[in-house]
């Protein structure tokens, strides 16, 4: 009885500490991670409360067991990394520690601000990848979002309390209506999505340039040209009204994505909606045989990723430009496509791997700056780390080369 | 609208052919790919890989047909990254070609950093294939046609041989069947004594040397410089033309001068300013047919059954 009443409490604590804590890291106060870390030990006592001590422990295993291959994987980028700046003459030691230093530390808020449209478009890919469907063109959708929160951010007057929760809602929608198209080809006539999103963001992209040109873009003027800026209501909270001593371009878009990565992972695992998006995804035959329609789920997989994405533009206007730029290679729809793969598709992982991409961006530019190591290589490190990642069966292989080499040598002292 | 109708004339045609040279390239690497099994969206990546590497050559020695060697050279190397990680690695060929594509944008700024100083666009070379441009005597002197197909660029004839040779190589020999049966029927090729491996390591460095030759086209024939992003959707526009083509050489082929149609007529259309809208309505327009094509198309061929496919098979001796 009395571990009952625990519970609840417990659980509430975890939810605190962790959202005390993130918060406090994300301005730079990096104490945050102690309550980020008492509030994993608390989970991981409620676990223990719930179930038994046995299932924890293959729990945290199992937690460690994922975590090796990108540990090895980001290792081996790195030293693979440290060599390609060797042979072109820098000095590997020199530029990680900036990289680091500026990525993680110095110009943290920076990489906060990277990571945030990029948690976005990752989910985005992501979830229609547990369908087995390839979103290529959330860079697409990213600007079809942009292009909504744009325009009602400069004509929406009313109470932001309204009017933040109608942008991000009204923008997502439509850039899910732009992924209708592609979900209807796929269905109706089984048009690859990979080619039509993708072509329908070469469209968007286009097309964004009109649109700047209509919301008052000077293309005769400076390069690149913007909108007109949006309300100043419109705008979203800044960490800087709470923690003065945060930088003041640092907005909440942040909490917006971590919240949004739970819930795309709440609906996954826990609703029928996602059950069936993952059996779709899984095996379609056998989705099929259990009276799931294929069509149906292809149809909300791909707008719900479109949704997503256009949450990466709405969060970019609202949060962190106040306008829409002319653009045409942002690259966010490749970058989270990177990150939806290095988190092996899982809604919490790309929150990390969305921010280990934006700190090696931020990184990257902070050494630029001060050892004068092109960023250009961060580039190269980024590519080697997903593909060490995502090439898995590497692993294997590798292992199962060692194994039968020691099999053999000891088949041969025989 | 005299004006209007004044832009189809032999100069779109010429146009026409000049664009779709490209994807033409990449189509046909991607019909061998698919028709041996593996998917290769890589090829944007490879494009961009073959351009940059083709201006880096020829910068360096002075001589386009060397960076055109380079620009091959580096596509098929690039494109053995793919190989080896859907065959031998047995990862899905959509997610291998997403990172190759987003290694290639690395690799290229940071070569370019390294070598000219400034990531966007590179120094031009001194000399471009566009020079070496040669009249077929006789035949170019056939109205209409003679021109557009008979008057042109080394590039655009070896795309043409291309599409002959695959359209020979395929139907005609025992490693085009070899290879059509490593995307159709692994495992019966496999019992003939013929390495299903073998063939989609083959398929896959032709998908390499085609769309490395495509980005050589871009960076040293169509124009004497590379810019990042110069492929800008190419590589996907070709794979397009394999479907739509039904996964045929000759079909890759007319497909992928239907998209340099588009194209050519965009940029005619623009320039002549034949409506009174925003130039970017025109330059969607090939991405916009790019999506009605293969969604009128799709649905009347078959596409390789074992593509995408990954084949793996237990040897004792493995």
């Amino acid at each position: 009885m009395k571990k009952a009443k625990l519970k609840p409490i417990i659980l509430a604590g975890v939810f605190l500490l962790g959202a005390v804590g993130l918060i406090l890291y994300i301005v730079s106060l990096f104490y945050g991670l102690f309550f980020i870390l008492a509030a994993v030990a608390l989970y991981f006592l409620y676990r223990w409360l719930s179930t038994d001590k046995e299932t924890v422990i293959v729990e945290i295993r199992k937690f460690l067991k994922n975590l090796t291959i990108p540990v090895i994987g980001i290792s081996a980028a790195i030293v693979i990394g440290a060599i390609i700046m060797l042979i072109s003459g820098y000095d590997p030691i020199k530029a990680y520690r900036a990289l680091l230093y500026g990525g993680f530390v110095k110009n943290w808020h920076i990489s906060i601000l990277n990571a945030t449209p990029l948690i976005f478009t990752g989910l985005s890919v992501a979830f229609a990848f547990k369908a087995g469907l390839f979103n290529i063109g959330a860079e697409g959708q990213y600007y079809v979002g942009a292009m909504v929160a744009t325009f009602l951010g400069i004509y929406l007057g009313m109470p932001p309390i309204f009017t933040i929760p109608i942008i991000f809602l009204m923008s997502g929608l439509v850039a899910a209506a732009y992924n209708y198209f592609p979900a209807l080809l796929k269905v109706k006539t089984g048009a690859h999505e990979v080619i039509t999103t993708m072509m329908f963001a070469h469209i968007a992209r286009y097309l964004s340039s009109v649109f700047i040109r209509w919301m008052g873009g000077d293309s005769a003027g400076t390069h690149p040209y913007v909108t007109n800026p949006i309300l100043d209501a419109n705008w979203l909270p800044r960490f800087k009204g709470l923690f003065p001593d945060t930088n003041y371009r640092l907005h909440t878009g942040i909490l917006i994505g971590i919240a949004v990565a739970i819930f795309v992972n709440y609906i996954l695992t826990k609703t029928k909606f996602g059950y069936e998006i993952r059996a779709v995804g899984h095996n379609p035959q056998a989705a099929r045989a259990q009276g799931i329609s294929i069509g149906k789920n292809i149809f909300r997989a791909l707008l719900f990723a479109g949704f997503l994405a256009g949450l990466a533009g709405v969060n970019q206007v609202l949060g962190l430009d106040h306008k829409l730029f002319e653009n045409l290679s942002a690259g966010y729809g490749w970058n989270g496509i990177a990150v939806a793969l290095l988190a092996a598709n899982n809604p919490i992982g790309v929150i990390f791997t969305a921010i280990l991409w934006g700190a090696l961006d931020a990184g990257g530019q902070y050494m630029a700056r001060t050892v004068q190591i092109s960023n250009s290589i961060v580039e190269i490190i980024k590519g080697i780390i997903l593909f060490l990642i995502v090439a898995r069966y590497i692993y294997s292989w590798v292992g199962n080369r060692i194994k039968r080499r020691k099999q053999l040598a000891s088949e041969g002292a025989k | 609208m005299g004006g209007f109708f004044s832009i189809f004339n032999e100069d779109l045609l010429v146009a026409t052919i000049r664009l779709s040279t490209p994807i033409t390239l990449a189509a046909v690497g991607a019909t061998v790919c698919e028709r041996a099994g593996i998917v290769n969206i890589a090829m944007e990546g490879i494009m961009i890989i073959g351009a940059f590497f083709a201006v880096v050559v020829a910068y360096y020695t002075g001589n386009p047909w060397l960076g055109l060697l380079g620009g091959v050279v580096a596509g098929a190397l690039f494109s053995m990254i793919h190989a080896v990680a859907t065959i031998t690695f047995h990862l899905d060929h959509v997610v291998s070609g997403a990172v190759l594509n987003i290694l290639s944008f690395g690799v290229v700024r940071y070569l370019m950093v390294i070598i000219y100083g400034h990531p966007g666009t590179t120094e031009p070379i001194a000399k471009g294939l566009a020079e070496y441009k040669f009249a077929v005597p006789l035949l170019s002197k056939i109205p209409v046609i003679g021109p557009a197909f008979f008057n042109q660029t080394p590039i655009v004839y070896l795309s043409f041989l291309t599409v002959i040779f695959f359209l020979i190589f395929l139907k005609k020999t025992k490693t085009g069947l070899h290879v059509r049966a490593a995307g159709e029927h692994p495992l019966a090729l496999e019992t003939i004594g013929v390495s299903v491996v073998k063939m989609r390591y083959l398929a896959v460095l032709v998908s390499g040397i085609t769309s490395g030759l495509a980005g050589a086209y871009l960076s040293i024939e169509n124009s004497v410089s590379f810019t990042e992003g110069m492929s800008n959707g190419r590589g996907f526009i070709a794979l397009a033309a394999n479907i739509s083509g039904g996964w045929t050489a000759i079909g890759s082929w007319l497909a992928s001068l239907f998209f340099g149609f588009a194209d050519a007529l965009q940029i005619r259309f623009q320039i002549f300013k034949v409506l009174p809208i925003p130039a970017e309505f025109f330059i969607i327009f090939p991405y916009v047919a790019t999506v009605l094509v293969v969604a009128g198309l799709v649905r009347r061929s078959r596409p390789p059954k074992a593509v995408g496919m990954d084949f793996m098979i237990e040897r004792e001796e493995d």
